[in-house]
């Protein structure tokens, strides 16, 4: 087809009405950076960009994910105050009792509560909600047939879960490492293995904590993404998230199924501890980061099979 | 149902095909390599070069790597136990990393979730180290008292291949049908593998695999069959391994600021920590064993009673609660309430001999008899009241 | 010209032929899971330029349509193409309103517009502030536009679901049922918005029960009950299976019967009841001379109307007077 066949073609319907002016600047001959509506579609590189922006300020702007952010970072504030008051008195052991000794240590004692259930939650409220809360309030409708794809729709949703799940961790992390400074001793940090490193070296710990941490519930986010195809209310994709954690989390305190737990997510979170061995284990570090990516993996194409065909009849 | 749907849902099926690949690739692609890398060897050669491979030297090679022990020994429900505890060795699968270094460098390192116990040797400074409690021990050895790495005790708490092999090939005489296989791969590495089968009828062992590496004859794995069944019940051996030197500041221990230090001299008695104590009070009951039997059909018996078993030890450390973990609820290890979870599976038997319970597992059977005499032996039920019947 | 519509990764449709036609449908047919047909085997062709009407009773499978041609929902069967291009390539220049208005609650509707320019690959970002603007001021919510969009009316909710079909320059409009909702005021601007865009010679494809509305604005109508199209064309030759009456008031009856007949129209009918009305076709005759006539003969004429046939007569016709929800 001509571009040309196709401007004849453009003559009024059978309401005369006269060209307003407005409608003649609508002309595209007239409109300097619009694309020709009847040439080819020029399909810009930067609207990945631009709609993935949209996402990130839809969630970072929505009233309840700034409070679960918020409630996320006072937590290590309330376990630094609550070990403050207890080292006073009596002396305990293990990765909970040498922050005493040492303020960076807040932020591994701060990981390895949060990363149980209540990073999960967070995480788990972003991914479910992301194509579950659209389908719920109709908005996927008009963002198809806008048309935002139905595949790049989701690779933005999931992103955005992405960036939120490492949002969560940096808070933490922050927020510990801020609230760990005023409440506890600087200096050398001493490691699970009973050796010491510099301060230094264990920031850049803390670094390698986040990025493992946030790619394990990247992982899960992925999860969540996946039960959120699958249904119009995203509570219930929340929902299932939340239940699959607690439900993994059980499962793993089973001795008698001690054979699974390699394969369940929860079980690697943990993992970060890795970091605070000496030397540090790279290879626990790896083989986790090889389990979310076969998470992510495995979700992100059923997410794909599941989105990429369904019927939005919300 | 359209055709599209079958193309899309293939994503995920050839995701998950892809995955399950990778998970099962490394014994996919050691069985596709696997094939003979190393030249043959008859057992009386291959055991003669390990001999001589570990003779010349003064031990074994420097290395590091981590070893993973798994027991399915068929045990009923284990209570959950303290990660550092011996008796959790008896269940599930546990994991230690080594480091050896040139003689007498040695670090042990028994990591758990957000704990790690370590016990470093250095020459003659030897460290024991626990994260939860915060707590270096040094250990000082008594007068005449042996090296902690070449402590004599039996059991589970041997970890190393090393210790487990010599053990295993001080069996092997004539109760023992050998032979060699020379296409094992073991931690990644191209292994002979020493297959003992036992010849006695009444024995429950199907075969014991004992794996060296086809390089420096160093025992990388042990693998312990019962009859019937295509797992191992027992297997302890490196999951990943490197004969290079590790660094040195793997041997090097300084107690960090802040923690509680101790001093214990082993061979002195005392509250040593648990490995010392199982030691000491399996020397202490070997005094009253005796063994009915031969190869790999004998059975230990020893005086005890129903009531002796299941009361605590007297001995049982008294320092009590372990450091504040995390996880809470992880008390330390109680033999007592062992014992009583497996009497529980116990079946009552009786014949010639008198009458008694027994229990049998994959690999053991126990025969605790009403006159007061525990037999135990990696034999039949038959042949344990068989032996139950010399008195 | 064939073209093959699909969206990436996504199956939709394979067109057929489109010529000079915004909308082609063959043999367009939707089963939902559960066994409900409800659009069975559509052939649809809507003229490029036109202001098209899609009439239908509730459930007769209007709004399904659309979603499929939206990309939305997946035929069970049958092809169908959207401006003869690939979906894709066709929806950047469709402007669409599907069953009511969706929006984000806590977002301002000016940041609802921005949110739903965003999702469109083909809108440069750059422009975006001139598009919403436009597309605001095009359905007179300039003013509003900083309200959140919980805090909207329900007449102001259309016109931001209007507004965002208006976002950018469009080659076709889908509008499903565009005046619920809003007040007379609202309704005629819709209807003049509706005139003003198609005179850009943009399609516009709207779907409506309101038979004075697609009467006023379209210049052709498809009509649907229960899933099947019963008939399509210009309001013109929809309205030509019926001809033009005159009806005539006055209190004697029978001699304007007579006097009708005389004049050669056919059809003449006197009142059921009490009604002192006689009706009659009109045919080719004027109806001043019908007038002239009567007075002449005596008749005493208290009122004469020429009554042309509405779409409801032909709807009614065609759909059935039962109220009842088909299927
Ligand atoms: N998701 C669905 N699952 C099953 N049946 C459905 C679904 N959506 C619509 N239907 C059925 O399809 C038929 C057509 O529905 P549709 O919404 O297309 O009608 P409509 O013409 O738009 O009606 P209205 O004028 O009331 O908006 C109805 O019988 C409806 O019950
Ligand atoms: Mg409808």
């Amino acid at each position: 087809m001509s571009t040309a066949e196709t401007q004849e073609r453009r003559t009024p319907g059978l309401v005369p009405v006269a060209e307003t002016m407005r409608t003649a600047e609508r002309r595209p001959s007239s409109e300097s950076g619009q694309s020709e509506p009847a040439g080819p579609p020029v399909r810009l590189a930067s609207a990945f960009w631009r709609l993935l922006g949209s996402e990130l300020g839809l969630t970072f702007r929505r009233p309840r994910n700034q409070v679960m952010l918020a409630v996320v970072a006072c937590v290590p504030v309330l376990i630094g105050i609550a070990l403050r008051i207890a080292s006073a008195d009596e002396a305990v052991g293990g990765l909970i009792g040498s922050v005493a000794g040492n303020s960076l240590m807040l932020t591994f004692a701060s990981f390895s509560f949060l990363v149980l259930l209540l990073m999960p939650i967070a995480v788990s409220v972003v991914g479910g909600d992301s194509i579950a809360g659209e389908a719920g309030a109709g908005t996927l409708r008009y963002l198809l047939a806008a048309p935002a794809g139905r595949t790049r729709l989701l690779v933005v949703k999931y992103l955005n879960a992405v960036v939120f799940a490492y949002a969560t961790t940096v808070v933490v992390a922050l927020s510990a490492l801020v609230t760990g400074l005023v409440l506890f001793p600087v200096g050398p940090v001493t490691l699970l293995s009973g050796s010491t490193i510099s301060v230094a070296e264990g920031l850049l710990r803390i670094l390698v904590t986040v990025g493992y941490v946030g790619a394990g519930m990247a992982a899960l986010a992925a999860v969540a993404v996946a039960l959120s195809t699958f249904t119009e209310v995203s509570i219930g994709a929340i929902a299932a998230t939340m239940i699959l954690v607690i439900v993994t989390q059980v499962l793993r305190a089973i001795p008698q199924l001690e054979a699974i737990t390699p394969y369940l997510l929860p079980s690697w979170w943990t993992k970060f501890d890795a970091v605070l061995r000496s030397p540090v284990d790279f290879g626990s570090l790896g083989q986790g980061l090889l389990v979310f990516g076969a998470y992510i993996l495995l979700f992100g194409s059923i997410a794909w099979a599941r989105f990429s065909g369904k019927d939005i009849t919300s | 149902m359209r055709r599209g749907t079958f193309v899309r849902w293939g994503v995920p099926i050839a995701a998950a095909a892809v995955i399950a690949g990778a998970m099962g690739a490394g014994p996919v692609i050691a069985a596709v390599s696997g094939d003979p890398v190393l030249p043959e060897r008859t057992a009386q050669q291959l055991l003669a070069d390990a001999a001589a491979a570990t003779k010349d030297k003064a031990g074994p090679p420097p290395m590091s790597g981590t070893v993973q022990q798994t027991a399915s020994l068929g045990l009923p429900a284990l209570p959950d136990m303290g990660g550092a505890s011996p008796l959790s060795l008896l269940s599930g699968s546990h994991e230690v990393k080594v480091w050896y270094g040139a003689g007498d460098k040695l670090r042990v390192a028994m990591p758990t979730q957000f704990d790690e116990s370590n016990l470093i040797v250095n020459g003659d400074q030897i460290w024991y180290w626990d994260s939860g409690d915060n707590t270096a021990t040094k250990i000082k050895m008594a007068k005449g008292a042996e090296k902690p790495h070449a402590l004599p005790t039996p059991g589970p708490a041997d970890v190393t291949p090393q210790q487990v092999a010599a053990k295993l090939l001080a069996n092997a005489d004539e109760h023992t049908a050998i032979r060699v296989t020379n296409n094992a791969q073991v931690a990644g590495r191209a292994a002979y593998q020493l297959v003992l089968a036992p010849k006695d009828e009444g024995s429950l062992v199907q075969e014991v695999r004992l794996a060296l590496d086809g390089e420096t004859y160093m025992p990388l794995q042990v693998q312990v069959f019962a009859k019937g069944s295509a797992e191992p019940a027992f297997q302890v051996g490196f999951t990943q391994v490197t004969f290079t030197p590790p660094a040195e500041e793997n041997f090097s221990f300084t107690p960090p600021a802040g923690a509680k230090v101790k001093e214990e001299t082993i061979g002195a008695g005392g509250d040593a920590e648990h490995a010392e104590q199982q030691a000491e009070s399996a020397k202490e009951a070997r005094k009253d064993t005796k063994v009915v039997g031969a190869g790999w059909t004998r059975v230990a018996v020893l005086p005890a009673t129903l009531a002796d078993l299941t009361a605590k030890p007297a001995e049982t450390p008294s320092d009590g609660k372990p450091g504040s973990h995390w996880k809470g609820g992880s008390e330390g290890a109680d033999p007592s309430a062992l014992v009583q979870n497996v009497l529980k599976t116990a079946t009552p038997v009786s014949g010639t001999w008198g009458s008694g319970k027994l229990i049998k597992t994959k690999l053991v059977t126990a025969l605790l008899t009403d006159d007061g005499r525990l037999l135990v032996g990696a034999v039949t039920p038959e042949e344990i009241t068989k032996a139950a019947g010399t008195k | 010209m064939t073209v093959v519509t699909h969206e990436a990764g996504a199956p939709f449709g394979a067109a057929p032929p489109s010529g000079d036609s915004a909308i082609v449908t063959q043999g367009l047919t939707k089963r939902f899971p559960g066994g409900q047909v409800a659009v069975d085997a559509l052939d649809l062709t809507v003229p490029r330029g036109s202001v098209f009407g899609f009439l239908g009773p509730n459930g007769s499978g209007k709004t399904t349509t659309i979603r499929m041609l939206l990309g939305l929902v997946a035929p069970t069967a049958g092809e169908y193409s959207v401006l003869g291009l690939p979906l894709a390539d066709a929806l950047p220049r469709v402007g669409a309103l599907v069953e009511g208005p969706a929006f984000y609650p806590y977002l301002s509707g000016e940041a609802n517009l921005y949110r739903f320019d965003a999702a469109d690959p083909t809108a440069p970002g750059g422009t975006a502030k001139k598009r919403v603007a436009e597309a605001l001021e095009r359905v007179g919510l300039s003013a509003a536009a900083g309200k959140r969009f919980r805090n909207y009316s329900l007449g102001m909710r259309q016109r931001l679901a209007i507004a965002a079909a208006l976002l950018g320059p469009r080659e076709l409009l889908i509008l499903d049922e565009p005046t619920n909702g809003l007040d007379p005021q609202g309704t005629r601007e819709v209807r003049a918005l509706v005139k003003e865009i198609a005179a850009d010679g943009t399609t516009v494809f709207v779907s409506s029960h309101l038979l004075t509305e697609v009467e006023q604005m379209c210049t052709h109508a498809a009509i649907m009950r229960a899933g099947n199209l019963v008939a399509q064309g210009t309001i013109a030759s929809l309205n030509g299976g019926l001809t033009t009456r005159v009806r005539v008031e006055t209190p004697d009856v029978a001699d304007a019967a007579r006097v009708l007949g005389t004049l050669g129209l056919a059809d003449v009918r006197m009142p059921d009841g009490g009604a002192a009305a006689v009706t009659a076709d009109l045919g080719a005759h004027a109806p001043e001379d019908i007038n002239a006539a009567l007075v002449r003969e005596g008749v005493a004429v208290r009122g004469l109307a020429v009554v042309r046939p509405s779409l409801e007569d032909v709807f009614v016709g065609l759909t059935g007077e039962g109220f009842d929800v088909d299927g």
